[in-house]
């Protein structure tokens, strides 16, 4: 992918940069907000990752800018620790994402991952299918192996949003956010806990497992090897 | 920081300014005065001659120029009343009669300066006369004066009335404008010292108010309204970095140790990552600790109140107990819900959510297994009532408001890993939303309740979203 980095903190582009590279994405990095708006006008990134906080025109400034402009790439703004307005705001300028600082790369990888897969205007798909996993949206039913299979509403939703980035790497914050809207850390195994419900109901009976647990980074959905 | 110099400041060149516009009115009201009066005056004493020369035409015209000598005799024989000044005097210029020296005959009106002993018995100070002359039918000549003494007295009188008035009155607007000007300069410096005050560091001085309501109180409240908000936001992150100061110290000296111990692990050629992912994780308890103080201070700040919006809360609890209930399970406890119809409060929804959640959390994380925990919802008369209760362990009353603090740990919750900012969190929510939170005993265990005060009357619920309860089998 060609990823464009606008970020003013040169040890922070750094770590971005070269693990971005490492995973063999094509990076292009702006250290200010006037030459990162010149570089993204540019086109042609898939996805761009932009700081809040920017020398010369802030990141709220520049994606404000690039939405009015008629740029589709998808944003994933980096914001501070604790600025509980930024998410909201962020997302009003009409960034796609956001990370709070300091993060782990593989969550910065996981969302890079989701957001250049999330087709910015294509109609959702209403059946979801991984191997022999169906998931209707439009009729809420999921079927494994032609077996009807109950799900409680939020087991309904955390499956859903596997399935949408089948085959990726989805952290514990992503689903946090996107399956229970919870925007801070609870204190008890929130996550895990589903997540086992749910192979017990999708996966245990079946043989094949179709949920992986990737240690310490996350989960993923995928056909069988 | 120095005194303005009482000639250069506001209040007295308001009061200046104030004092001369209301001698210059007085005094052109004066002068319109003076002018009117003085020529009614004026007007009078040529009415009096007038009237006396036509009178004496007349008594000419009757009995001659004897009747005339006569009349002027009787009238200049009181001398006491020296009034009126005569001259009758014949064709060929001769003094006949009067009581003025002889001089040309003329005919009109014409000021006659006299000397004070000329005319018996005139006052000394007498020396105008207005008079009138006029060629009587007999062919003599008449004069008739009157001594203009009163009317110039008169004028003399209101001219100098009127000067005292404007005297008086300029220095009673000037008195009056000092005596006002003090209390509003007063008033004025009381808001700078105090300004002075909080410059050099003390931040609990206020600008004394009087209750009066004016203008100078509003603004003297508004001040200290101000500088109490700006007080509460210093303390607050007062409290905040000394928080982190006294209680990172201790996860910051572990995260140390650890990575002294990997290192050892790498030189000695072992294994270093499980020392590594301890202090990984170490230092993500850190960074949550302080993302979640940052929070707490910036609920505090009050700043989100501006993003607030209708909330449902029976919508933010039946999510959250339809999350812990499984949660709960893994730990064989018992959550479940008693909800009260669509209950709707103006707030913050992302930060209910983590207050109601917070709040479950902290009874499943502190009770064992076995314990029922219990979310209430309803809506009271003066407001929406939450209630999170369990049976477990509680908190003695004692220690109740202090878990409410950062950092404060029970003693028998010392071993359970966490922060100590969850409550601290809650109480900074309910705070933003205006709610009371108590803690109390639920006998046995803890019952928490956030009272909803101050909201918007709150919907009645429809029928079909009547009363929830949701209780999960075990």
């Amino acid at each position: 992918m060609k990823i464009l980095l606008i970020e003013d903190d040169s040890d922070t582009a750094g770590y971005v940069a070269n693990g971005l590279r490492e995973n063999s994405h094509l990076v292009e990095h702006a250290a200010n907000g006037r030459d990162g708006l010149f570089l993204a006008s540019g086109g042609g990134h898939d996805v761009m990752i932009i700081d809040r906080m920017l020398p010369g025109l802030d990141g709220l400034a520049i994606v404000k800018t690039l939405r009015g402009a008629g740029t589709k790439a998808p944003v994933l703004m980096l914001t501070n620790l604790g600025g509980i307005n930024d998410r909201v705001e962020g997302l009003e300028a009409g960034a796609d994402d956001y990370l709070v600082k300091p993060f782990a790369f593989a969550e910065l990888l996981a969302r890079i991952n989701a957001l250049a897969r999330r087709p910015p205007m294509a109609p959702q798909v209403p059946v979801l299918k991984v191997a022999d996993l169906e998931l209707d949206r439009l009729k809420r039913t999921v079927m494994r192996g032609g077996k009807l299979i109950e799900l409680q509403p939020q087991e309904f939703k955390l499956l859903e949003y596997l399935m949408r980035n089948a085959g990726q790497l989805v952290t514990r914050t992503m689903l946090l956010e996107n399956v229970w809207d919870f925007h801070f850390d609870p204190r008890t195994s929130v996550v895990e806990t589903h997540i086992s419900r749910l192979r017990s109901k999708v996966d245990r009976e079946f043989g094949v497992e179709l949920i992986h647990t990737l240690r310490g980074s996350g989960y993923c959905i995928r056909e069988p090897r | 920081v120095s005194l303005v110099s009482p000639l250069r400041s506001t209040g007295f060149r308001l009061i200046a300014w104030y004092a001369a516009m209301f001698i210059v009115s007085v005094a052109i009201l004066l002068s319109v005065f003076y002018w009117i009066t003085s020529r009614a005056l004026d007007q009078q004493l040529t009415d009096s001659v007038e009237r006396e020369t036509s009178l004496m035409v007349e008594v000419n015209r009757r009995r001659g120029v004897e009747g005339n000598m006569r009349g002027i005799q009787v009238r200049t024989a009181d001398l006491r009343s020296p009034r009126r000044y005569y001259l009758l005097v014949d064709s060929a210029g001769e003094r006949i009669e009067g009581n003025l020296g002889n001089m040309p005959p003329f005919v009109g009106w014409k000021s006659i300066p006299i000397a004070p002993e000329e005319g018996a018995g005139a006052p000394r100070d007498q020396h105008t006369i207005l008079a009138l002359g006029t060629r009587l039918p007999s062919g003599h000549f008449l004069l008739v004066g009157e001594n203009d003494f009163r009317t110039v007295k008169a004028k003399e009188a209101i001219f100098v009335a009127a000067g005292w008035s404007i005297a008086i009155t300029g220095l009673l607007a000037i008195c009056g404008g000092i005596l006002l000007g003090r209390g509003f300069l007063r008033r004025i410096e009381d808001v700078n010292r105090t300004s002075r005050a909080i410059i050099n560091g003390n931040l609990s001085d206020r600008v004394p108010t009087r209750g009066s309501g004016d203008e100078m109180d509003q603004l003297a409240i508004n001040l200290n309204a101000m500088l109490d908000r700006i007080e509460i936001l210093l303390d607050s992150l007062k409290r905040v970095s000394d928080d982190i100061a006294h209680d990172l110290r201790t996860p910051l000296s572990r995260l140390r140790r650890g990575l002294e111990a990997a290192r050892e692990a790498a030189r000695s050629q072992k294994d270093c990552g499980p020392a590594l992912e301890d202090a990984i994780a170490e230092v993500d308890a850190i960074l949550e600790t302080f993302s979640a103080l940052l929070r707490i201070a910036q609920i505090e700040a009050g700043t989100r109140r501006a993003a607030f919006g209708e909330v449902n809360l029976r919508q933010v609890a039946t999510d959250a107990v339809q999350t812990y209930v499984a949660v709960a399970e893994d730990r064989r406890q018992q959550v479940s819900a008693d909800l009260d119809g669509t209950v709707t409060v103006q707030g913050d929804r992302e930060l209910l959510t983590q207050m109601i959640v917070n709040l479950i959390e902290n009874s499943i994380r502190h009770c064992p297994a076995g314990t029922r925990i219990s979310v209430r919802l309803a809506s009271e008369s003066d407001g929406p009532v939450l209630t999170v209760s369990d049976n477990g362990p509680g908190i003695s009353p004692s220690e109740r408001e202090k878990v409410l603090r950062r950092f404060y740990r029970l003693e028998t919750s010392r071993t359970t890993p966490g922060s100590g900012l969850g409550l601290a969190l809650v109480k900074a929510v309910a705070d933003l939303h205006g709610a009371a939170l108590e803690l109390s005993g639920n006998d046995p265990g803890l019952r928490v309740t956030v009272r909803f005060r101050n909201q918007p009357a709150h919907r009645s619920q429809p029928e079909s979203e009547g009363r929830v309860s949701y209780s999960p089998a075990l």
